[in-house]
């Protein structure tokens, strides 16, 4: 299990995360839904242990080992990976030898093949390069294809439908279900309640705080209901509420 | 190819640089490839081939080469240069001159090795003159030895006549540098256009210095001239891209990126436009900096350490 307890994190004068709560069982599909700004991506980058993004206190835990201080590698390989909501480039990568991780990632070329085809592309693409010739949303599919290729335990998939015109919500439930079936664990951050609805748990978050959480359902049906136009305008009395000063 | 009886074994040894430095030895013996192999400041062997008239012989330390393509002549294998350098010191000058004649299209491959050089200097002065509606591309790839005792001073001069290309591309990124200066001017003529490439890995302390300039000189010219220098350790690089947009309906792109690593390197790069003709454009890009941070944590996020990033993703810039 992964496990985020009291997680605090100030970036310059702004908190972001206000002692969070968030708890991630092996294999199942969780949502962590929000409005745009609040701290939604953040999270992602803390459990991932991105440079900057250490807490200033509360702790990580996988399996019950305190991971807090590990970088993103450390983290990586002990099976928590991420396709970011930024998908950046590299001149010069051929997408094979990206999936591939330039050989390190000892897969075959079938197993390349068939990464491409969970995400809705063709195995030309393996010869073609992770750079500007690749539109906004083959680079989001490029991406998840990477992750399909590695062999995680936890996979956070920051906003996948982000900055894509073409991909539908149909290939990304597609793809997360191939994770599924590996028995690997998703976290899908997203602002839009149709992708949130199909996950076996749900986070709602507002303001660096769990506001609520709970069954997709209810959690969807509040977030389209109250945060449309938000209840919280006013950060403080939130806060006040949540007893997280 | 016919290899000089007299110098079968300084083949030998040249062949083994050739290879090192990713040639192919056997293009420079296969009859239907034109090539040159110059060890030193001999020419140990030549091959012409239909469309293509190589002449050559000695300098003092060194070689001239005069590489004719013929009027029309579509020439199918590109032709091979191998330029060596089997001693240990000492000093090689090299000179070419290129005429591609009008509607001709050529492409060259060239290799440069000193892996066992201390202490050398290689000047190598170019005139290249492309005929009108001819096209040459030239890929030029370099192998130094490890102890960054090679100097390399590298001066051309090139002509696009009416509507002709020139492809070039410069490459010194396996090996040490030890010192790089290295020139290049384009007059571009009328509908001409021009694209030039520099990729070099700069290590310990070397001493990386290029030019490149187009003279957009032609109503219709287009240039563009790109550098990709890797930083790292003491290196020392000095970029200047110039364009100068002389002529109407003229357009250029300048572009430097220089990718750092280390705390005691020093790296600076200088684009120059001019425009003489307000109907010619000009643009310009330059980036000198750490990998960016969002590529690293992206590959390290897929289990690779912070050092296999970046020589994954150096390596693909310089690819």
């Amino acid at each position: 299990m992964l496990e985020l307890k009291d997680v605090y994190l100030e970036l310059g004068e702004k908190t972001i995360l206000r002692k969070l709560n968030m708890k991630f069982e092996v294999g199942k599909r969780y949502t962590i839904l929000g409005n745009n700004g609040t701290g939604k991506s953040t999270i992602a980058n803390v459990i991932m242990g991105v440079e900057g993004y250490k807490p200033q206190s509360g702790r990580i835990y996988l399996d019950g080992d305190d991971i807090t201080d590990l970088g993103v590698s450390q983290r990586a390989k002990l099976g928590i990976t991420i396709a970011f909501q930024e998908n950046v480039r590299f001149e010069g990568i051929k997408v094979y030898d990206y999936l591939t991780l330039g050989g390190k990632n000892k897969k075959s070329s079938d197993d390349v093949k068939k990464a491409l085809k969970v995400v809705g592309l063709n195995e030309d693409y393996a010869k073609r390069y992770v750079d500007a010739s690749l539109s906004g949303g083959e680079r989001k599919r490029i991406e998840l294809a990477s992750v399909y290729m590695l062999d995680p335990k936890y996979v956070i998939l920051d906003e996948p439908d982000s900055g894509i015109d073409m991909m539908s919500i149909d290939t990304i439930n597609t793809f997360i279900n191939h994770l599924r079936e590996r028995n690997i664990t998703v976290i899908t951050i997203t602002h839009r309640e149709e992708i949130a609805i199909d996950c076996d748990y749900s986070y709602l978050i507002c303001s660096g705080i769990v506001l609520k959480e709970g069954t997709p359902a209810d959690i969807s049906e509040y977030y389209k209901s109250m945060c449309d136009v938000c209840d919280h305008p006013n950060d403080i009395q939130l806060i006040r509420e949540h007893d997280v000063v | 190819m016919r290899i000089t009886p007299d110098y079968s074994k300084e083949f030998e040894k040249l062949a083994e640089a050739y290879e090192k430095s990713g040639g192919d030895t056997s293009n420079l013996l296969d009859k239907r490839v034109a090539s040159i192999i110059i060890s030193g400041d001999k020419v140990i062997g030549l091959n012409n081939v239909d469309g293509v008239e190589i002449e050559a012989g000695k300098q003092e330390l060194g070689v001239w080469a005069k590489i004719r393509i013929l009027k029309g002549k579509k020439i199918p294998m590109p032709i091979h240069l191998c330029t060596g350098f089997l001693g240990k010191e000492g000093e090689q000058r090299v000179n070419f001159e290129f005429i591609i004649e009008d509607g001709a299209t050529v492409s060259f491959v060239s290799h440069c090795s000193f892996p066992w050089s201390t202490k050398l200097t290689h000047k190598m002065t170019a005139i290249v003159r492309i005929g009108k509606n001819a096209t040459m591309t030239y890929a030029d790839a370099h192998f130094h030895s490890e102890n960054g005792g090679v100097t390399l001073l590298s001066d051309t001069h090139a002509i696009v006549e009416e509507n002709g290309k020139y492809k070039n591309s410069f490459e010194l990124t396996r090996t040490r540098v030890g010192k790089l200066v290295v020139k290049m001017d384009v007059d571009l003529k009328d509908g001409a256009v021009a694209d030039l490439e520099s990729k070099v890995r700069g290590r310990a302390d070397d001493d990386i210095s290029i030019k490149e300039s187009l003279g957009l000189n032609g109503k219709g010219s287009h240039g563009i001239a790109k550098s990709r220098i890797v930083a790292t350790e003491k290196t020392r690089a000095r970029i200047i891209n110039e364009a100068f947009g002389n002529a109407a309906y003229s357009k250029g792109h300048i572009e430097c990126t220089e990718i750092t690593k280390g705390t005691d390197i020093d790296v600076a790069t200088l684009p120059v436009l001019k425009v003489t003709n307000d109907l010619s454009e000009l643009t310009h890009e330059a980036s000198i900096g750490r990998i960016n941070s969002k590529q690293l944590d992206t590959m390290m996020a897929k289990g690779m350490t912070e050092d296999e990033a970046t020589e994954f993703i150096i390596k693909g810039m310089l690819s």
